[in-house]
Parts: C-alpha cells; structure tokens; sequence
C-alpha cells in the first residue's frame, strides 16, 4: 500500500485535485483508492460522496464515545469504489484541531480501517503544517511520500518551501520523502516556468501541471468529480496524465527548502509576477 | 437491580446519577453498578488519570530502566519514592559493598516541558534528556518514556525520537503513550501499557533475535508471572512457593522486573496471571500471538494460593508436580496455622470495609472469610464489569458495592456500617483516624508482604494490630464506633 500525504497553501485546490485524482487513479487504472480527509471542515471527500455530510471520526467519538465508533460508521464507499473517511473536529476557535488528527488517525488504525489490500491512501491535511498534529500523516509508518499543491503565485510558493521545511524535519526521522509539486494552474503569467525553477531549488520534480479548465468548477458544484461528471472532456484527461505520473513515480527527495526570504523573494521576482 | 431505597446514600441527594453506581451483592443473580464510566460534574472522585495508571502502576516497577516522563516537571512528581514496588539490581558490587542500582522509586527523570518547549515542540528537549539520562546512568538496560497530557496534546512524535535514541545508545527504548487524558480513570493506562509495551517487544525481539530466549535455554516447566508488581516484595514469597514447585519463574511483568527479562515473556509455556484488571491484556495478546496459555490466579489467602498452585501443577499434567504442590500446601498449612489460628480467634465476626483500585475487592473475599471476618461493604475505584461478577461471585450477598467513590460516600458508609476496619490507601486513612476506624494500607501494605501463605499470616498481624490498638478505645468512649 502506498501512502501519499497532500500538502499545499488554504484553498489551493488539495482536495479537489486529490478527489479527481483518485477518481481517474480508480477508473482509469482500476487502483483501491482510500482518501483520509483530515481537516476539521470535513470537506476532502464531498466530491467523492456526492454529499457535504459525511459522520465524520471524531463527530462519532463525541457523540456516541470511543467504544462506539466502528468502520461502517465512518468509512462511507463512493465514486468507483473509493473509500472515504473523514477526521472531522472541533468548530473553528475552539478546541485543538491537531489533536483531533492524531486521535482519530490513531483510531481508524486501531479498528483496522484501512483495509490490506488497498492500494493508494491519500491523507489530505488542511492547510499548513502548523503543529504537531498536522505532521501526525508524516510519521513513520504513516505517509511515505508527500506531494505539495501549489500554483505559481507568490504565497502558494511560499506555502510549498515552508511545507519543505517541515518535511526535512521528519524525514531524518522517519523516512518521508518528497514525491514532487503538483502546479494547480491559477492561469499567471509564466506559472510553469516558475514553479518548474523552484523545483529545481528544493530538488525536487514538479510532476504535473494541471491547467485551469471551468469543467473542475462545473463538476464540483454538481458536487462531482470531473471524472464521472464528465470521462471525455479534456481535463478528466489531464486529472488521468496526473494519476499515471503518480503511480510511475520513482523520484523520492529530501527537499532542500530554500532558507533565505530574499531568495525565494528574488525568484519570484525574476518571473515577473509582481 | 436498582438499589433499594434504604441503601440510598443521603450525600448522594444532589447527585442522584451516583445511585447507578451503587449495588448490593447477589451471588445467583449478578449486580453489576455502573462502572468504568466517566465521573460525573460535581462528584469529586478519587481516580487517577491514565498516565497515573500506565506510569504509576504498570510500568513503574520495572527496575532497571531509566524511566523518562515527557511533561512538565509536575507530572513527574509523583514517580518518585511513592509506590513501594521494590526491586533489586546489584550493577555495582565490590568488595564490602553490594549497592542496590534499582532505577524505580530510586531516579524520576522528566524532559520538563516548559512554555517554549510547548510552542515549538518538545522533540529535541526529550532527546537531549534521554542523552544526558543516559549519561548519568550508564548501566541501565534501556530507556522507557511516557508521554502526558501535555506531550500528548502538541503532537511531539515520540516514536521517532525512540528509535534516534535507540541507535545512539544500543538499548531498547520503549515509548507508552497514554496521555492523562485519554481514558476516564487509570485503567485505561493499564490497557495502553499492555498493548504498546507488547507490540514493541515483539518488534524489537525480531530486530533483535538476541534478546529471545535461546531453544537451549528453555525449559519444559518455564513460566512467567504477570499482573504482580512485587508491593513490599510479595515477590519473595510467590517466587519460591513456584520454585518448590519446579517451575522457572522466567519473568514477572512487572515487579522488580529488568527489561531482559521481559523481552523474553513471549518464550515460557505459561503466564500465571495474578492482576486481572490491568495484565488481561497482555495475557490475551501473547496467548494469540504465541499461543502460550495463561491461568488466572490469585494468591491471596490460603484457599486461592493453594488453588494457584494445583492449577499450575495440573496445567503441567505432572504427578510429581501434583504431589508436590499438595505437599507445599501441607507444610505451608503447619507453619502457618499456629499464627492464623491466633489471629482468627482475636478477629471473627469483626465488620470489615474495603476500598482498593479494583482486583483486590475480590482477592480478599476470601481471605477476610478465612480469617473470619465479614465484609460489610466494597468500594473500587476503577473496576469494569468483570471485577464485579468475581465480587459478586466471591461475597455473602447483601454486600453495599460503591464504583468510583467519593470521600462524601466514603465517609457516610463508615457512619453507616460501622466497620471494626477500614481496608483502604493513604488518602483516606486521615478521615478514618478523625472517625476512629482502625486502617490497613491496602495498596503499599503495612508491613508486607501479604501475598501467599506466609503472606497471610502478615496480613493478619497488621489487621489485629490496626483493630486492637488501643488507641482506638479514646475515641471509642465518645459513642463512636
């Protein structure tokens, strides 16, 4: 089983380009797909589902008590057979969100969610790496490999070198690597450039670029994937190039994040995006 | 069946949800109260957390490993020098000089997480604390670290600074992590205990093929004892009874216990299982796991001691072995029975009370019979429904069983039942001295050991000694008691 950590910048498209990848991964490539959504707004699998409301872990676990959690309860089958579980947590403001990873992540291995012959896990985690608990998917015996989300705008840079650091840290320990960056295009101008020279900086590969195409929006309204709201459009294609990429990927890093502000600062500049 | 009206404790009034937790005994027909349950708003319990039942209890007395609290220096308190699990490991001996190296009771060790350290992680705080431990104490067989509520919380990933150590250092490091607040008494740290210290010694034993017990060391009469953790040494006289037997005791998990030893749990041909709230379940994973059997046993009293050692004997299926327990029992009996016939005489028909963690409620039903004492209520602190039908079984029926007391309910049962002792721990021996009920400590004992035959006969002595103070006639005079 491999198991893939999706990192990147708030709302830069993590569960959207994990959901239509998974779908294309199980369709096109008939893989056993599982998404762990480990954001506390329960939204990584919506697509997937087909519905916003998913019994999330820990919404279990505080409602009906650890004893009372089980895998039919929480592990719901969607789009093409792939599996879907939630994290859940607390409301914004209240409450620690990491710790609600690290339990319900905890959780889900001591009830044997995670079936043995699955083929590919995905953990989506929200956001940045910001605590402990946001770094629980990269320990040992967790993800093995992490890819980072990103687009060619300067903050989602930013983002995708902080995430690096973090990634460092644990690699010593546990054994993670880099997979590469996926480029969600955000359509600016020499975005492939950029983000392919930042590549090269942390070394690592940017495995895909995935255009920007309104058929991702359309689908997700109709709280689908692309590819089952639409197998032959273009993008569906793209989501199916980004999937083959992944599972023939061979290139595992430790990333060496850029340390100085200057110089990411300066590559940006060199693009021209400001 | 829902207690009976006059059985209602009046301090429970404001909080009647307590009245769940109170039942009276029936041997037929098993009342089991409420247990095991999150304590209710408003009713001051008396429990421990989870890392007090992991730490405190089960792993505390492993005696040569550095044993490392990851939190703020406060939880680390309470490691040192408060439960008497004693143990004896002479690393340094020398002429005229034997020194017992023990690390437990003996060496608190804490990372002492401080703000900063909660900010920006503990990781590389528990790391140098392991070093610099480990520096200071060379000889120790490994490194045992626990995490709290605190290390819990921001997520420190423990694991991974385990194996750093581990490498660095060439000896086991295990890490358990029971935060404090992950279960709703100490009993869920028993459990966590069990599971993860299992889990890594199965790893570490196929890492390490070493620390296995070689086949040629093996013998067909191997067996480990679990569940006891050698209070006031119970030890020296549950081991030799076992001995005579023609046992090998292989390990204890944990009284006393050394690290190597453990790791070698998985190769006897039996666990004797003595604490069966908290090593169930260690029992039950290595009965799956390397399908060695284990029998529940107890080995309080005279009664039971002497059924631990036919069931071993006959597990074993040796006439020679069967026969020679019926004959430890025998010249246990004449040594003992002069002693016990004293004290039985002095105690029949005395009220006793009991107020233990769980297990020992039933334990010493029996033992209280035979010394001709009659249990008038039981109180546990974090009993599951288990440890109710054993006391259910064990007891005269009728008898007032409270979960997870509280010092209100604990001091109108005193009022209540009027018991000539109070089988109780520390905190509550202040309260029965201001009532004038004579105590035995029930957790760290008096003067032990109390366990097997000899055992008794100590545990007899302290209990006339508690009830035939003659302190007790002053408060007596007051109409009290």
């Amino acid at each position: 089983m491999r198991k893939i950590g999706i990192y990147g910048k708030g709302g830069i498209g993590k569960s959207t380009t994990t959901q239509n990848m998974a779908a294309a991964m199980a369709v096109s490539f008939g893989k056993k797909v599982m998404i762990h959504g480990c954001d506390p707004k329960a939204d990584a699998t919506r697509m997937i589902l087909g519905v916003m409301s998913q019994e999330t872990v820990l919404d279990t676990l505080r409602e009906f008590g650890k004893e009372n959690v089980t895998v039919d309860k929480v592990v719901k089958l969607g789009f093409a057979g792939i599996r879907a579980v939630e994290s859940g947590g607390p409301e914004p403001g209240v409450g620690c969100a990491g710790r609600g990873i690290i339990t319900a992540i905890d959780l889900m291995e001591e009830l044997g969610g995670y079936p043995d012959d699955l083929e590919f896990l995905f953990y989506d985690v929200l956001g940045d790496v910001v605590c402990g608990g946001f770094a629980m998917p990269m320990r040992q015996g967790k993800a093995q490999e992490i890819y980072i989300v990103t687009s060619g705008e300067m903050m989602a840079i930013y983002a995708a070198n902080n995430i690096s650091k973090g990634l460092l840290k644990y690699a010593k320990r546990s054994g993670i690597r880099l997979g590469g960056i996926i480029c969600n295009s955000r359509n600016v101008d020499k975005e492939r450039d950029l983000v392919e020279e930042f590549c090269d900086r942390i070394g690592t590969q940017m495995i895909y670029f995935v255009p920007r195409d309104n058929m991702v929006q359309k689908a997700e309204f109709n709280k689908k994937t692309v590819m089952e709201f639409d197998s032959d459009c273009k993008q569906a294609g793209e989501y199916k190039n980004l999937a083959q990429r992944i599972i023939e990927n061979e290139n595992f890093v430790i990333p060496k994040p850029i340390m100085k502000m200057d110089e990411l600062e300066d590559l940006v500049m060199k693009y021209g995006i400001i | 069946m829902a207690i009976p009206e006059e059985y209602k404790l009046k301090c429970d009034f404001t909080i009647p949800e307590r009245y769940k937790h109170h039942v009276l005994t029936n041997r037929k027909e098993p009342n089991i109260p409420a247990c095991n349950v999150k304590t209710i708003p408003g009713d001051m319990t008396e429990r421990g957390c989870a890392f007090a039942g992991s730490r405190g209890v089960v792993g505390g007395p492993i005696g040569d490993c550095i044993q490392i609290i990851h939190s703020p220096s406060g939880c680390a308190w309470y490691q040192w020098g408060t439960r008497r699990n004693l143990s004896d490991i002479y690393a340094w001996a020398g002429p005229n000089t034997l020194c017992n190296d023990s690390q437990n009771r003996r060496r608190a060790v804490t990372s002492d997480l401080l703000e900063k350290d909660v900010v920006f992680g503990g990781m590389e705080k528990l790391e140098k604390t392991c070093l610099e431990a480990w520096r200071l104490i060379p000889g120790a067989a490994g490194i045992l670290i626990y995490t709290t509520c605190t290390s819990g919380l921001i997520g420190d990933d423990c694991p991974s600074v385990a194996r750093r150590v581990e490498r660095e250092i060439g000896k086991p490091v295990f890490v358990i992590d029971s935060p404090g607040f992950c279960g709703v008494s100490q009993s869920t740290g028993h459990h966590h205990f069990n599971v993860q210290f299992y889990d890594q010694v199965v790893e570490y034993r196929e890492k390490h093929p070493e620390a296995c017990m070689k086949e040629e060391e093996k013998g067909p009469y191997d067996i480990t004892i679990i569940g006891e953790f050698n209070m006031d040494w119970d030890l020296a006289y549950i081991k030799p009874l076992f001995e005579k037997l023609g046992c090998r005791v292989v390990a204890v998990f944990t009284g006393g216990e050394r690290l190597g030893n453990l790791l070698k749990i998985p190769d006897a041909k039996l666990n004797v299982l003595h604490c069966q709230r908290s090593c169930t379940y260690i029992s039950d994973l290595i009965k799956e796991g390397f399908e060695v059997p284990y029998v529940n046993a107890s080995f309080f009293g005279i009664e039971q001691t002497a059924k631990a050692l036919r069931e071993v004997a006959e597990f074993f299926g040796s006439e020679e072995m069967m026969e020679k327990a019926e004959q430890i029992i025998e010249y246990e009996l004449e040594v003992i029975s002069p002693a016990i016939d004293f004290y039985r005489e002095r105690l029949t028909g005395k009220k006793v009370g009991m107020y233990v963690g769980g297990p020992r409620v039933w334990h010493w039903q029996r033992v209280m019979k035979e010394l001709g004492m009659k249990v008038v209520f039981g109180m546990c602190t974090f009993a599951h429904e288990d440890d109710y039908e054993k006391i259910n079984a064990r007891a005269e029926d009728g008898v007032f069983l409270v979960d997870n007391p509280n010092e209100f309910e604990i001091e109108e049962c005193l009022e209540r039942f009027k018991p000539d002792l109070f089988l109780t721990g520390l905190k509550e021996k202040y309260l029965c001295r201001k009532l004038g009920v004579p105590t035995v400590n029930s957790h760290s004992y008096e003067k032990g050991p109390y366990a097997c035959f000899r055992g008794m006969v100590n545990f007899a002595r302290d209990i006339y000694e508690g009830v035939y103070a003659p302190v007790w006639k002053f408060a007596r005079d007051k109409d009290f008691i």
